[in-house]
């Protein structure tokens, strides 16, 4: 679950980039986060993950209050969120399975679990055939579905998607929207931060519109898939 | 921690160094250099106090025995000469000692003339004494001049400050280089960190954010400190042992070196091989290893 109680931000330069954010969204909820470029997004984001702390109010995300939290706490934080970028940020001299491994083997996981888990999340994505492969050999899509795989591995409880199909043509952009929805189904919360407006008219469900530093919308809306 | 995600971390210092070869080896040559200089200077400062040591040791202190002294009060003195503990040999000179002394240093007419005047032997018994430490001579003179039986001391006192400066400058000005290296050594060392954690910056952000803890962020950075540090010491030791066996064996072929300063004025490398190998070692290590894993928290802020 995350919580926004009355959150602001100032940056030390005295830009306010959000102002009194009230926002709950429950587990297994999937929430797209529209808004136009400095409007604040990607500062809610780091917030998210206790890259940067609220100047005011309280941030919870999967129980943990993250303007109390102490800064040795934070890697079992980010144990609980998986996060996916725009521009994937994979280690180009790894393989697919390799840098899906990583995230486990940098959390201390046991070797048996590593070698169960990581070709099964690589084959939730689709790329067993390219387990081998190394990142520059992959498609854009290709290379999104390894963050995802990556970002899945440690069975988070929430999944943060920053701009994913940013980087990606737009009919994988819907597969990688697609993959999302499936992993919301088996029971992660997914947000996702999206300029592209005819993916969430596309796939619909609840949108929070941020701008200027305030919510200035947050509904659930029907999606064209849902009318199918 | 899990052994295998221990071996994997030493895995990824070692990839980290070839990753990084090309700072690696610059860190290598650099702290290899600063640790021959640091070693050196050391060495250099052993074999000044040593050779300070040996001149001091061939200083010698008259204790002038009271005329009339008897013989068992005079053992006395010797043993209570014996028992200071800034003095490591005691040496008694009789007065017949001195004038056989003195008549070798005169021509056949001088001794003549001095029998015909003179009778009776008028030196002194006395005490040659000399000292450990030349800086402690005024006062081992003082306690020397408090005992029963002494007429007079006679200690080389100028001499004396003289060296003890020498010493003093020497010490001082070793400790100066040691330190002035120590300080260049965390600035390299410091610099590489810094190519190295923004070589792999990627990484560390994907570690990160995939909740990788402190510890596991840093110990590749301290494993590639270490085995900088480790083969630095080796190479520093290696060129060390060639160059001091080198310039002994010169020094040791040149007589006046050793007529100046006596046979055990150059310490032998044998005898200092394993003090300076373990010294090597550890300097290397900690410079290295503390300097990684301090700039890594630095440049890190992780």
């Amino acid at each position: 679950m995350v919580e926004f109680r009355n959150v602001s931000y100032t940056y030390p330069n005295g830009q306010q980039a959000l102002s009194r954010i009230n926002l709950k969204i429950e587990d297994d909820e999937f929430v797209f986060v529209v808004g136009a470029n400095g409007a604040g997004k990607s500062t809610l984001i780091k917030l998210l993950l206790r890259e940067l702390t609220a100047t005011e109010g309280e941030v919870i995300v999967n129980g943990f209050n993250l303007s109390t939290m102490k800064q040795r706490k934070i890697p079992k934080l980010r144990r609980t969120i998986g996060v996916v970028f725009q521009d994937f940020r994979l280690i180009p001299n790894m393989t697919v399975y390799d840098n899906v491994a990583f995230a486990l083997r940098v959390i201390d996981a046991p070797t048996k679990y590593i070698r169960a888990r990581v070709p099964y999340v690589i084959s939730l994505v689709g790329l067993t055939q390219k387990a081998k492969s190394y990142p520059n050999d992959l498609s854009g899509g290709e290379q999104q579905r390894v963050a995802l795989a990556r970002a899945l591995v440690n069975d988070p409880q929430l999944i943060i998607a920053d701009e994913p199909t940013g980087n990606v043509d737009p009919a994988r952009s819907f597969e990688i929207v697609d993959l999302l929805k499936a992993i919301n189904e088996c029971g992660t919360t997914v947000l996702m931060v999206t300029h592209q407006h005819d993916l969430v008219r596309y796939f619909g469900g609840r949108i929070i519109n941020i701008n200027t530093g305030a919510v200035v919308f947050d509904e659930v809306i029907g999606g064209a898939d849902e009318a199918k | 921690m899990r052994l295998n995600s221990f071996k994997y971390l030493v895995k990824q210092g070692f990839a980290g160094l070839w990753f990084n070869r090309v700072n690696s080896f610059a860190s290598l040559c650099v702290i290899t250099i600063s640790l021959l200089m640091v070693g050196i200077s050391v060495l250099v400062s052993f074999n000044i106090t040593q050779m300070i040591g040996a001149i001091e040791k061939r200083n010698e202190v008259m204790v002038v025995i009271l005329d009339g002294t008897p013989d068992n009060n005079v053992d006395l003195l010797g043993e209570q000469l014996a028992q200071n503990p800034n003095i490591f040999e005691v040496n008694f000179y009789s007065r017949d000692e001195a004038l056989a002394g003195m008549q070798e240093t005169m021509t056949e007419d001088e001794k003549a003339y001095f029998a015909s005047y003179i009778h009776n032997n008028p030196l002194p018994d006395t005490y040659r004494v000399r000292v450990t430490d030349i800086s402690k001579l005024s006062e081992t003179v003082k306690q020397i001049q408090q005992l029963e039986f002494v007429e007079s001391v006679q200690a080389p006192n100028d001499f004396a400050s003289i060296l003890t400066g020498i010493r003093n400058v020497c010490a001082i000005l070793f400790s100066a280089i040691t330190v002035a290296l120590i300080i260049v050594c965390f600035v390299i060392i410091s610099n590489s960190t810094r190519a190295s954690v923004y070589a792999r910056r990627r990484e560390i952000s994907i570690m990160r954010y995939v909740g990788a803890s402190k510890s596991f962020i840093e110990i590749p950075f301290f494993v590639e400190g270490l085995v900088i540090g480790i083969v630095s010491s080796g190479i520093a030791f290696g060129l060390t042992w060639f160059a001091y066996t080198e310039i002994f064996k010169m020094l040791s072929t040149d007589a006046n070196v050793f007529s100046i300063f006596g046979l055990s004025a150059i310490i032998p490398f044998e005898s200092i091989a394993l003090k300076t190998g373990l010294a090597y070692l550890a300097f290397g290590i900690v410079l290295s290893a503390v300097g990684t894993v301090v700039s890594t928290r630095k440049h890190l802020n992780v």
